[in-house]
């Protein structure tokens, strides 16, 4: 069987390089934008379901810095080097690179505008620019501020700039870390990162407090871990709701200070995570809404505002499924296959995915979340029954378990998408 | 005399294993697998890899995951998601990729 298969697809490749049948070729461009976990899996995953494609990957940055694992920088138990990860994988498998970045998208005309002012032909477009900080959105957060009040949420320099700031603050200094509204980028990351800095600051700076200002009144695995920051960090990390006031409503990086309805925090280091967007490129190409995210159909994850382009990871709006890298890679993967069938004319079948994430509370405290997602009255719904998190209460090394879990996953996914 | 035969088996199986060969999709839910359960070997990886493994393994773990009568950490609330039918399929895929 496999001979029949490997004999046709030679067959077809063969022939594809004569000019006769040069319609057959056309069917078969695919430019998809974003080389992060969403981008990078699809192209490499229609080059492998079909060959003869033609795929495209544009991308800007020659080296990608991941998000996942980040945190771990932060509190120096990982070096940003080891987040980073070039295309030559990528391009082995037969995608082409073009290492630029796409500035318009004609969706009409069906092509995509780079860097240089050339157009690149396409028949379906995948987008999974990743978000954007909503700049404007948090008075006196704009792009200045944040080199005194890094996001980080954005792997890279970013990343770099607080943990230069952890390290020159004075023992005994406050940290504040601002966490948005839903939905944002990896829900559980903040709080991760507050654990992991908070196992920092217990051993450098143990004199140090940590302050959480939320715009929400809960947040993902809260109780494993408050549960856990009461057990390994008592005292040090502080968590304010939105109903307690948390809200963060203006700040001032002159000062680096942080302003609520109720307070004025002055930090020695201020890490906002603003509010966020879709991926720039997705207004540009009128495929997000007045939220600034992208509504899909929940089987190929094709825009509902225009027609041929597919939107992926964290731009997408996507039901039940968390804005994270798992997610990312898993749509990534069904929207190849998907855009393989809508090429030769099928129609995809409905899919199921996955979602596990995992979070440090220390380098060997592991907790996760997952979901099953299936699609159901239009949306990507939650499988009732399936998913959750880790249980409250555990017995002998589940937690190391799960943080050994959680370097594999990183290794596993970013050997997948990279490698 | 030998080297004669040989050749055409050769030319064959390198036609085989080139870039040219397609794979196949698998049925709804196997592609998320990957994510963690590698198709490659992942150096110092605690998750075990299922490409290759017997079909009835595959299926026996998911069912009992997904019971409980096995303990697990995260494939019990994954495997929830699944019915006997998508599970079958899911082995049986997993079984034929490359171990
Ligand atoms: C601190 C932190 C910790 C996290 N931890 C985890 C975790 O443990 N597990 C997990 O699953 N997820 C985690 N995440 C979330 C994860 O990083 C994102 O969900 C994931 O990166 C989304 O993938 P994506 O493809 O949508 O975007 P990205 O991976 O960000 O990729 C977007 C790519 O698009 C490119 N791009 C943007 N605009 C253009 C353009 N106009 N032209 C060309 N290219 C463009 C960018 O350069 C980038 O390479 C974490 C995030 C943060 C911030």
């Amino acid at each position: 069987m496999a001979t029949r298969r490997t004999f046709l697809k030679l067959t077809a490749a063969a022939s594809l390089a004569a000019p006769s049948i040069a319609s057959a070729q056309a069917s078969g461009r695919v430019v998809v934008v974003g080389g992060g976990f969403g981008g990078a899996t699809a192209a490499r995953t229609l080059k492998a379901l079909e060959p003869k494609l033609t795929v495209t990957l544009v991308e800007p940055n020659p080296v990608f810095t991941a998000c996942p694992f980040s945190n771990n920088v932060l509190a120096a138990l990982r070096e940003i080097s080891q987040q980073q990860f070039g295309y030559d994988g990528v391009q082995k498998t037969g995608v082409l690179l073009a290492q630029t970045a796409a500035t318009a998208v004609d969706a009409s005309g069906k092509t995509v505008t780079l860097g240089d002012g050339s157009k690149l032909p396409y028949d379906r477009l995948v987008l999974s620019p990743g978000i954007d900080i909503n700049w404007g959105a948090l008075p006196g957060y704009d792009e200045a501020a944040a080199e005194k009040m890094p996001h980080a949420w954005k792997a890279g320099a970013q990343t770099v700039l607080l943990r230069q700031q952890l390290q020159a603050m004075d023992d005994g200094g406050l940290v504040v870390i601002s966490s948005p509204a839903n939905p944002f980028r990896c829900p559980p990351g903040p709080y991760e990162r507050a654990s992991l800095i908070a196992y920092w600051l217990k051993i450098w700076k143990p004199k140090s407090k940590l302050l959480i200002l939320d715009s929400k009144d809960t947040f993902s695995k809260q109780r494993l871990f408050q549960n856990a920051w009461a057990q390994l960090y008592p005292g040090l990390i502080e968590w304010v709701s939105l109903s307690q006031g948390g809200k963060v409503t203006a700040v001032d990086p002159a000062s680096l200070t942080v302003v609520t309805d109720f307070a004025r925090h002055k930090a020695a280091v201020a890490n906002i995570i603003p509010p966020q967007k879709a991926g720039t490129i997705a207004q540009k190409a009128g495929v997000a809404d007045r939220t600034g995210w992208c509504p899909v159909e929940p089987v190929a994850f094709e825009s509902t505002l225009q027609p041929a382009i597919h939107v992926l990871g964290d731009s997408a709006i996507m039901g039940g499924m968390p804005k994270s890298a798992f997610a990312a890679n898993a749509q990534a993967k069904v929207c190849a296959a998907a855009i393989v069938e809508l090429l030769a004319g099928r129609k995809p079948v409905d899919p199921i995915l996955i979602n596990t994430c995992y979070s440090l509370v220390s380098p060997d405290y592991g907790i996760s979340v997952a979901g099953v997602y299936r699609p159901d009255k239009g949306v990507l719904a939650d499988i009732p029954g399936a998913g959750g998190t880790s249980p409250l209460e555990v017995v002998g090394g589940f937690r190391g378990q799960e943080a050994l879990y959680a370097s594999s996953w990183f290794k596993t996914i970013t050997t997948e998408v990279f490698g | 005399m030998r080297h004669r035969l040989l050749l055409p088996v050769l030319v064959g199986a390198l036609l085989l294993t080139s870039p040219v060969r397609a794979v196949d999709a698998g049925p709804p839910g196997a592609s998320s697998c990957t994510g963690c359960h590698a198709a490659k070997r992942i150096p110092d990886s605690v998750i075990p890899r299922i490409a290759g493994r017997k079909a009835s393994d595959i299926v026996q773990f998911m069912r009992e995951y997904r019971s409980g009568a096995w303990p697990s950490s995260v494939m019990g609330r994954i495997a929830k998601g699944f019915d006997d039918q998508q599970i079958d399929a899911i082995a049986a895929w997993f079984a034929a990729q490359p171990e």
